[in-house]
Parts: structure tokens; C-alpha cells; sequence
């Protein structure tokens, strides 16, 4: 304990509170946010994270798969059941025109190459940790990919409703609200794995995350900056606002736009995009397992919401 | 020549920085790891154990090179001396990149600041145990990388944007793969952390820089997959070639991110594929600290 102290009070003096929020670990990071119910979780085991992370990776693989192909996960092939059933897992609620209508009419290849990438990897992630987890993998929660997406929007401030399937740009700020989340989420998580081979694994998915957040963010830059007028920075950045606000912090998502910065100089002079989201010190941002809830349950409370109207299986939910 | 004062403060600040860990393993492992230890100590161990300032002063030679690179092209002017610490050696090579847009400028700003402040936060964290910058080459080695990739007998990253592009692609995908091979082997949770969020910046400036290339057309993609083959060749494989639908550098069984230990990355950095090298390439005087020869 003593060891924990000093470790806690030397990052105290050397750095801000959001220097904090970097570590990674739950416990100190429940210490910080005097957070009782975070704190509960330095009880759960290397499963209990890997299925948390595996409710995430159903929810972005179903999110990509459908963009790209108009197809459900099971519907290609991948499992969703418990354990090592394929079938078995909740459902996804899409629009009202249905599933096949969820593949995105691409006016840019290149995006739809994206998409078809990020969908590829995603289902990938989920086949690994139902592989890693073998009898242990919760099935698919239940996934609501349209009323949660109108309602993000409203509570953004963006409109009364959003479809992500509807076109590029949509699509791209779709996939805005996951992937900073996915990297703030299994960052939060690595600290806390015990057994050093989930930790590779956990840190290998992180990086696949943080390359699918900084493509999403460099490809929505550049079409804000080639059509100014059509605000694609400015509503991602409100995306990003209402993140920070969800989890309780306020502070710790960075939008997409231009700050100042000092480079060798002491005033900040010169102006930098911001594709990458990342604190002061530019180190990724870390969320709480609680914080993540809060997001995708679209709940300052935590309260089951969002894109998971009946919560996420598992120990962390 | 250092005196004994110089030697006991070095150690006493290391222990310091240390204690954070607090085991007694770890304070043992830096008395036997002594650069300036006798060698007459009984029984040295071959391989001796690392110590989390180990690998972070390796990570710190690394953000020296991706600080300098991007700083030069950004501005001109690399480090400052405050910022190379004491004994520091010298950047060679540079310029400003001729950006021809402000969305141009914007990028490489924005890199070069994060890269900055990755050195600026690791000097920090490692406090009196921080290397200083070891000595760096920005010309001899992008025209060796460029005449070994079969890119041609130069190759001159500073001359435009998209050129700088490709000499970022040279550095962003390793800085990920060297976190993530360095992220396991630390015993201080809170640096596990740092590192985990700092490799995770290095894949959003991997991911940025693959998809700015795609979009630089298809003779900067060539280049570009030609220093991927080369990294491979270099460093144990763990390459994905650039395409519109390989955006991310990953395994494609199951979408985890390649990993590298330190002599891999060394053998690229230091652009040699053989063992007991210790410098060469963009670090022609080696790299500073403990983590300086690749494997046997």
C-alpha cells in the first residue's frame, strides 16, 4: 500500500490531474475519482476485462460489418453466442428499413475500402477474444444501433436524428464515436490484466484502435478542410464533448480542429491539427471501465442505455 | 571521465526514481547493471536484467530521433539543448519541408509538438536517469535506407511533403511496435501506462500518415512499401504493406498489432540486420543508455 501511496503522490507533484487519468490502472484511477463502485472492480479477473472488452468488440464488428456489407456478424460467420456457441447472442436494432439497408451508398472508394478494413479487423478482435476466452465469452448483448445513434445526436446537439448509414461523411462520424472509446477503453484495461500475455494482447488491440481513430480523424479532417462549409469537424468535436461530459470528466476528449502550440518556442504560435486525442503530455487518454459504461450507455449515471438497451454481458456492466 | 560523486548521484537518483516500484529486485538489478561497474563483479550475468528506466530511456532515444525529425521539418531547428540534455550529441542533416498548404503545416506541427512533449515527458519521468540525445544522422541515413529499400541512391525527406511523409512512414509504425514489445516487460504499473497511452499516440501518427500517403498517390505508396519490405528484412518480419484496405500495420489472423523486441528495433534503427551492432544508421554513435547492441 505504501508503495501504491508513493507511487500516486509522485505523480501528484510531477503532474496534473489528467496526467492521472492516464495511468491506467483502475484502482488508482478509482482512488482519484473517489468513486466507490469503480473501486469494487479491483476485484475482477483478466476474463472479466477481456469480456468486457469483447461486449465493445461486438458492438463496433456489428457496426462496421453492416456498413460495409449490410449483413450482421452471424449472418458472415462470426460467433455470438455464449462460450464457443455461434448462435444464441441478443439482437441489433437497426433502422426501420432493415439490415440490408445499413450498407453505406459510398460516393468515395476509399472510404468504403476503409470500411470494409475497420470491419474485417473488428470481426476479427471478436473472433480472437471468443477464442481467448473459449467457454468463458459472454454472448452478444442485446445492440441498438439506431435509436442510440438519434439520441447521441440530440444529446450532442447535432439534430433530432442521425443515420450512420446514410452517406461518407456519416458513416465517418459514426465510426467517430467508437474508436477513441475502443483506445480510452482497453487502455484503462491493460494496467489492470495479470497474466502478461493478455496484457500483449490487450495492448496489440489497443494499437489497432488508436490506427482506426487516427484514420477515421486524418480522412474527416480532410474533408472538413476540402468543404468548410459543411461543419464535419465542428460535429465531431461535438461528439468529443459529449464523451468528456458523459464520463464525468469534462476534460479528457479532444475534438477535431486546430489548437496553438509552442514547439521549441514559450508562446504558442504556430497552429497544429488535432488528429491525435491525447492529454497535455500527449499520452491517450484512459478510461475507467465505469467511464466506457457511461458512454456507450449514453448515461452520466451509467444507467443500461444507449447503444446497449439491456446492458453489456459480463462482470462489468 | 566521470568521478565516483558523479557515480553515486547518478545511482542514488536512479534508486529515487525507482522507488516508485519499490522492490527490491528491481534496486538489485540496477547495482549489477551498472554501466560503469567493474566488470570484476562476481558472477555478471550475461544478459543483465533490465530495469523499467532501461526501457524507458530506449523509448527515449527514439522520441530524441522522431522529435528531431520533426521538429527540423517543421521548423528548421531541432531540439534545443534543454531538451538533449547534458553531453547530448549532435543532429545532423535537415530542413524545413517547402509545405505548400496551411492543412500541410498543420500536420507536421501538430507531430512535431507530440513528439516533443514525448521527450519532454519521458526526461521528466526519468528525472537525473535521463540519457541525453545521442547522436543523430538525417542525411547518410534515409539515403542508405533509400539505396538498401532499391528507392534509389538518395532520398531526401525534407525536399516536400509528401517525401516528408514517407520519412515519417519510416518511423511510426516501429516507435508502435517498440512500445508494444516494451509495454509486458514493465513491472511499475504506472509506466506500463504511460507507455500504453504513448504507443497508442504512435499508432494514431502511423494510422495518419499511412492514410495522408494513400493519399499522396502511387508512386509515394511504392516507396513506402518498399521500407516496409526493408523494416521486415531488418526487423524479424511484423510488416503490413500500405494499401486502401491495409491501413492498419497488424497480424492479419487476428487484428493485434505487431510487436518487436528491442534488438529488432534496434536492427532497424540502426539499419543492419546483424548481431552485436551498436550503432549505425540514424544513430551513428549508438543509442544511450543500457539497451544499445542487438541480440548475438
Amino acid at each position: 500500500m505504501a508503495t501504491t501511496e508513493t507511487l500516486i503522490l509522485d505523480e501528484m507533484i510531477v503532474s496534473s490531474r489528467r496526467r492521472l487519468m492516464t495511468m491506467g490502472g483502475t484502482a488508482l484511477a478509482g482512488l482519484i475519482l473517489g468513486s466507490t463502485k469503480a473501486s469494487a472492480q479491483t476485484t475482477l479477473t483478466d476474463a472479466d476485462y477481456l469480456n468486457f472488452a469483447l461486449n465493445l468488440e461486438y458492438l463496433e464488428a456489428q457496426f462496421y460489418t453492416l456498413a460495409d456489407s449490410g449483413q450482421t456478424i452471424d449472418q458472415v460467420g462470426i460467433g455470438i453466442g455464449a462460450g464457443t456457441s455461434t448462435t444464441g447472442g441478443g439482437s441489433v436494432t437497426v433502422k426501420p428499413t432493415g439490415v440490408a439497408s445499413c450498407k453505406v451508398p459510398f460516393t468515395i472508394p476509399a472510404v468504403a475500402s476503409y470500411a470494409k478494413e475497420i470491419a474485417d479487423e473488428e470481426r476479427k478482435h471478436v473472433s480472437f477474444l471468443r477464442g481467448a476466452l473459449g467457454m468463458s465469452a459472454v454472448a452478444q448483448p442485446n445492440i441498438d444501433l439506431y435509436n442510440s445513434f438519434n439520441a447521441a445526436a440530440s444529446a450532442a446537439g447535432i439534430g433530432p436524428a442521425f443515420d450512420p448509414f446514410a452517406s461518407d461523411v456519416n458513416f465517418l462520424l459514426g465510426s467517430y464515436i467508437f474508436e477513441d472509446v475502443g483506445v480510452t477503453a482497453y487502455h484503462g484495461a491493460a494496467g489492470a490484466l495479470t497474466v502478461s500475455a493478455n496484457l500483449a494482447a490487450a495492448a496489440g488491440i489497443l494499437a489497432v484502435e488508436a490506427y482506426h481513430a487516427g484514420l477515421i480523424r486524418t480522412v474527416l479532417w480532410g474533408l472538413d478542410q476540402a468543404t468548410p462549409a459543411a461543419g464535419i469537424a465542428a460535429t465531431a468535436t461535438k461528439i468529443s464533448n459529449l464523451r468528456a461530459l458523459l464520463d464525468g470528466t469534462n476534460n479528457d476528449d479532444i475534438g477535431l480542429g486546430t489548437e496553438q502550440v509552442a514547439l521549441n518556442g514559450s508562446t504558442a504560435t504556430f497552429t497544429a491539427s488535432t488528429i491525435v486525442n491525447a492529454d497535455s503530455n500527449t499520452i491517450a487518454f484512459s478510461r475507467t471501465a465505469q467511464q466506457v459504461l457511461n458512454i456507450v450507455y449514453a448515461s452520466t449515471s451509467g444507467a443500461k442505455g444507449g447503444f446497449f438497451p439491456s446492458g453489456l454481458n459480463g462482470s462489468v456492466s | 571521465m566521470r568521478n565516483v560523486d558523479d557515480l553515486i548521484h547518478k545511482a542514488l537518483t536512479r534508486r529515487k526514481f525507482l522507488a516508485g516500484a519499490g522492490t527490491a529486485a528491481a534496486l538489485t538489478a540496477v547495482g549489477c547493471n551498472n554501466h560503469f561497474q567493474p566488470q570484476t563483479t562476481p558472477n555478471p550475468p550475461v544478459n543483465p536484467t533490465l530495469t523499467d528506466a532501461d526501457y524507458l530511456n530506449f523509448a527515449l532515444n527514439l522520441e530524441y530521433l522522431e522529435a528531431s525529425y520533426y521538429l527540423i521539418a517543421a521548423t528548421g531547428t531541432g531540439l534545443s539543448a534543454a531538451d538533449m540534455g547534458s553531453g547530448a550529441g549532435a543532429v545532423t542533416g535537415g530542413t524545413q519541408v517547402p509545405f505548400t498548404s496551411k492543412v500541410q503545416q498543420e500536420y507536421a506541427y501538430e507531430i512535431a509538438q507530440d513528439e516533443l512533449n514525448h521527450v519532454r515527458f519521458l526526461r521528466s519521468a526519468l528525472g537525473s536517469a535521463a540519457v541525453p540525445c545521442p547522436a543523430i544522422d538525417l542525411t547518410n541515413s534515409f539515403n542508405a535506407a533509400a539505396m538498401a529499400a532499391g528507392i534509389g541512391a538518395s532520398f531526401n525527406p525534407f525536399g516536400s511533403f509528401d517525401a516528408f511523409l514517407v520519412g515519417a512512414f519510416v518511423f511510426e509504425d516501429v516507435g508502435v511496435t517498440a512500445y508494444h514489445g516494451a509495454a509486458p516487460v514493465l513491472t511499475n504499473k504506472t509506466y506500463l501506462g504511460v507507455a500504453a497511452g504513448i504507443m497508442a499516440v504512435e499508432a494514431y501518427h502511423a494510422a495518419e500518415v499511412r492514410t495522408l500517403i494513400l493519399q499522396a498517390g502511387s508512386t509515394y505508396v511504392g516507396y513506402a512499401n518498399q521500407i516496409s519490405a526493408l523494416r521486415a528484412t531488418l526487423g524479424g518480419g511484423n510488416e503490413t504493406a500500405l494499401s486502401a484496405t491495409t491501413v492498419v500495420a497488424a497480424d492479419t489472423t487476428n487484428a493485434i498489432a505487431f510487436s518487436r523486441t528491442p534488438s529488432q528495433v534496434l536492427n532497424i534503427v540502426y539499419a543492419s540486420p546483424n548481431g552485436n551492432v551498436m550503432s549505425g544508421g540514424f544513430f551513428p554513435s549508438g543509442l544511450n543508455g543500457n539497451i544499445k547492441s542487438t541480440n548475438p
